[in-house]
């Protein structure tokens, strides 16, 4: 592959995460705007725009680019809304990026946003399990907490695993999530308020799972020569992967590795020319405790089955070995599934220019975004580098 | 009959219709159309007995609409006898994760609106 232009991200912003009262068009804007004031430039710059959306219809609003572009004053611009379930976010990001490097555009906006907590957990619960492969998996009854506690089960039969261990994954995003004022769920909470929760899918636990969200979070794409001449802070794409997995858990070797996020992830360090070693800080998809575990092991930091030891022995806290989900994660951030993929994007640009205040990585000069669709059935990896 | 009402009419008597790839032999659920090993498109179906062991499973108490009147109940992964293949299902009448080792002989029994129906042997 070869590639005509670097590509950079110039600008990053984001709502506060959580149940938010403006409409669907209201905060996929106030993000836009936000990530365009971050960059400094003028919206006219911006050639189109790709949305990541899954549920837009709950807010009686699909195709939301057109509305965005409107409202950004630049009506003549093209977009389009990308849906690949809570992984639309880093596709939307990567189909940008492939723009970018292609040499069709300068400058571009990557908008994800999702809005769905007005609909209440019914409406959610059942609506989320239509990202499944439903003919085998929704439509005997699995939801999404259901399906990863399936590989949660797996996990703690094939290795040495408490559902404990499993709580301290929530315990450490809680605590990176309290640094985080954009976080959903900006409280610290115990092994034991994990335990102690109710059990929504056995053996996961309300604390065990992220939350239902509402949010948008967005970021200005542009080719290095536009970033050097505009002169803000930037930060660069390093290496960008995609891969897929069987779209059932019953489907794949093994139920405890997804192997979408191993097939992108080494795509990804391949293009970045470099390892999981050189990783500094990672958002992963953490949508339940489990999956955290899980990838941590296929994108190559720790062996498979180590990742629950990793927890452990907290190193994977803020500023241990890897620092992973200083954000917060899904977990304590916040879920709003369109927009999760490029609020990771958000974080990096903040760590990687110095905009991340308390829960700042030090010295960092790698970042990693991981962000699948479903139980991974399809995924995106991305690696960045500061400037 | 579509492909997914075969595998119905199938499972209601018992049996998993599978699609046996007639280059290299690998063996799928008959949704597949492609073999995944090999690319080649000639299958020939070979059914099995829905027979098998308990691969992983869940309790699911926040159920998705429709399930309300059944929960607690599980979803589980059924890993047939005698082949790599699992399959997933609903099974009814478990509450507790006691009532379910992983490795508990099951076997397909049915499908209604609750889809594929497991029950143990």
């Amino acid at each position: 592959m070869s590639f005509v232009e670097k590509v950079c991200v110039l600008g990053a912003g984001s709502t506060k995460y959580g149940k938010l009262a403006d409409s669907i068009a209201d905060i996929t804007t106030q993000a836009s705007v936000a990530a365009i004031e971050s960059a400094g430039i003028d919206p006219k710059e911006i050639g189109a725009s790709y949305i990541s959306n899954v549920f837009g219809i709950a807010d009686k609003q699909v195709h939301i680019g057109p509305v965005l572009m409107s409202r950004l004053g630049i009506p003549d611009k093209p977009s389009l809304t990308i849906e690949s379930a809570c992984g639309s976010g880093s596709v939307s990001f990567r189909e940008a990026y492939a723009n970018i490097a292609a040499g069709f555009y300068d400058c571009l906006i990557a908008t994800g946003v999702e809005k769905v907590t007005h609909t209440g957990t019914e409406w959610t619960t059942t609506y989320f399990a239509y990202c499944s492969d439903f003919f085998y998996e929704g439509q005997a009854g699995a939801s999404f907490p259901g399906l990863f506690a399936s590989m949660a089960r797996a996990y703690l039969t094939e290795f040495d695993a408490t559902e404990e261990d499993f709580a301290a994954v929530a315990v450490k995003n809680h605590d990176n999530g309290v640094l985080n004022p954009k976080a959903h769920m900006q409280k610290k909470i115990t092994v034991d308020d994990v335990m102690n929760s109710a059990v929504v899918a056995s053996p996961l636990k309300l604390y065990d799972c992220c939350p239902f969200s509402d949010g948008a979070s967005s970021v200005i794409l542009c080719s290095e020569k536009f970033a050097k001449e505009h002169g803000g802070d930037y930060v660069e794409v390093i290496g960008s992967g995609r891969g897929g997995s069987p779209a059932a858990l019953q489907g794949r070797e093994q139920m405890t590795t997804i192997p979408s996020t191993k097939i992108a992830s080494e795509a990804a360090y391949k293009m970045a020319g470099v390892t999981a070693k050189d990783v500094d800080f990672a958002e992963v998809h953490d949508c339940f405790t489990i999956a955290e575990v899980v990838d941590t092991e296929d994108l190559g930091f720790f062996d498979k089955g180590q990742g629950i030891q990793a927890i452990r022995e907290g190193r994977t806290k803020l500023n241990s070995d890897i620092s992973i989900n200083p954000s917060g994660g899904l977990k304590s951030k916040g879920h709003p599934i369109g927009a999760t993929g490029i609020g990771q994007v958000v974080e990096v640009y903040d760590q990687l220019t110095g905009k991340a205040g308390e829960r700042t990585v030090k010295d960092a000069k790698v970042g990693l975004t991981h962000n699948f669709g479903a139980t991974g059935a399809s995924c995106a990896v991305h690696v960045f580098q500061s400037v | 009959m579509s492909i997914e009402e075969q595998i119905i009419e199938n499972a209601k008597e018992g049996k998993v219709l599978t699609h046996k790839c007639t280059s290299c032999g690998h063996l799928h659920l008959s949704t597949v159309y492609y073999c995944q090993k090999c690319g080649s498109k000639g299958f020939e179906d070979a059914i099995l007995d829905g027979t098998g062991s308990i691969a992983t499973y869940t309790i699911i108490t926040v159920p998705p609409a429709g399930f309300e009147k059944y929960t607690p109940y599980a979803f589980a992964v059924l890993q047939l006898d005698n082949s790599e293949l699992r399959i997933s299902g609903f099974m009814g009448g478990i509450a507790t994760p006691d009532d379910l080792p992983v490795g508990t002989r099951a076997k397909i029994t049915g499908f209604d609106e609750r889809g594929i129906i497991i029950e143990k042997q």
